[in-house]
């Protein structure tokens, strides 16, 4: 994942934005008080983030490539490892989770639900190129599905669970996606 | 003819028709509150976060607009969410409220959604056998692809359409429910 390029004062914005969110919630944040965090004026935060989702979308990307970025994976069988991970550093930081993860539904342009697909996508065709079209669809969308926040925010939710079993159960789940591959794999030249 | 709908529920219905001409962060509640007839005080004191209004209006939508097929089995159970996949194709600005509602901290001590209910009775029924934490890792993963996140991101990231959304999904549950062993379902 590629962190997008910020200003100083862009990123000195969405990490005061980060941390007013996890003191106060996503709701009762004034530009004001984000200004006021970060040590600028009012109309520098509007001239940057005109709107309050073009704030949302750069803070949640922000937060995905920064506190939330995971180490590059060597392979598609790694991934699971990956995602066990991840769900460890949601569960520390729950308030961003959530804004991460709502801010990915909304449906508009600039949302990136799926920020780890390019990876999968490069992992996959190197390690098992002979899959076809559908199938390499597939097993790319159900990985990109689990890697990521949502997957950590429905378990705890619709299931109670806490940090151990959500990081076990997404994982769990990453290599029954995986397990259809297994005897695909291309031999490796470098391995 | 019904009776008039309690205020909550005006609000709810008057942000649904909203829905159909602007996203969820476009429906002001100023706009909300000349399409209802009320004032914008009466909307904050029932809902007093845009938070709270969404979890509400997507309930809502699920109860009124949504509804979920019921099923007991696993094909029933594929069938269900494919007419879901295909109802949120046709009004995917609900869709993506749904999907929003369920993405957000819980504004309210929200129960778990019925469809998650109903996923673990049915492997109480088709998968007795099944130890406790396979039959929670099973349900929690075939909850999530069959969740309104699965359709948005499927959509918005991959461009899906709902007949590649239903293909992408019965995959995930072919490849979830392969880690079963045989013993562990129930004999026909």
């Amino acid at each position: 994942m590629t962190a997008p390029a910020l200003s100083g004062t862009q990123a000195a914005i969405l990490a005061a934005y980060a941390e007013l969110i996890e003191e106060l919630g996503s709701d009762d944040v004034s530009y004001r008080v984000i200004a006021r965090r970060a040590g600028i004026a009012e109309r520098t935060v509007f001239r940057n983030y005109p709107t309050r989702v073009d704030l949302l979308l750069a803070t949640a990307a922000w937060i995905e490539a920064t506190l939330f970025a995971r180490e590059e994976s060597a392979s598609i069988f790694d991934i699971p490892l990956a995602i066990r991970d991840a769900m460890e550093r949601y569960d520390a930081r729950p308030e961003l989770a959530h804004v991460v993860a709502e801010t990915a539904m909304r449906g508009v342009s600039g949302a990136s639900p799926s920020p780890g697909r390019e990876q999968l996508e490069r992992l996959l065709n190197a390690e098992v190129p002979s899959l076809d079209a559908e199938q390499r669809r597939a097993i790319i969308a159900a990985l990109s599905h689990l890697d990521s926040v949502g997957t950590w925010v429905t378990f705890r939710r619709e299931f109670g669970m806490d940090r151990r079993d959500i990081a076990d159960a997404a994982a769990w789940a990453a290599e029954a996606v995986l397990d259809g591959i297994r005897d695909r794999v291309a031999p490796q030249r470098d391995a | 003819m019904e009776e008039p709908v309690d205020t909550a529920t005006a609000i709810l219905a008057s942000a649904a028709v909203l829905l159909r001409e602007r996203t969820f962060d476009d429906v002001s509640y100023r706009a909300l509150a000349d399409e209802v007839g009320i004032s914008e005080r009466t909307i904050y004191r029932q809902y007093p976060t845009r938070a709270h209004l969404l979890a509400a209006l997507s309930n809502w939508i699920e109860q009124t607009c949504l509804p979920l097929p019921p099923f007991v089995t696993v094909s029933d159970f594929r069938a269900a969410v494919h007419e879901r996949f295909r109802a949120f194709d046709a009004s995917p600005a609900y869709a993506y409220v749904g999907a929003r509602a369920s993405a957000i901290s819980p504004t309210i001590d929200t129960e778990p959604a019925f469809i998650t209910r109903a996923i673990e009775a049915m492997l109480d029924v088709e998968a007795p056998m099944l130890n406790r934490r396979d039959r929670r890792r099973v349900a929690a993963s075939l909850r999530y692809f069959s969740s309104a996140m699965f359709w948005a991101r499927l959509r918005t990231s991959f461009d899906l359409d709902a007949g590649e959304i239903c293909d992408a999904f019965d995959h995930a549950v072919d490849t979830v429910l392969a880690r079963l062993p045989d013993a562990t379902w129930a004999k026909p």
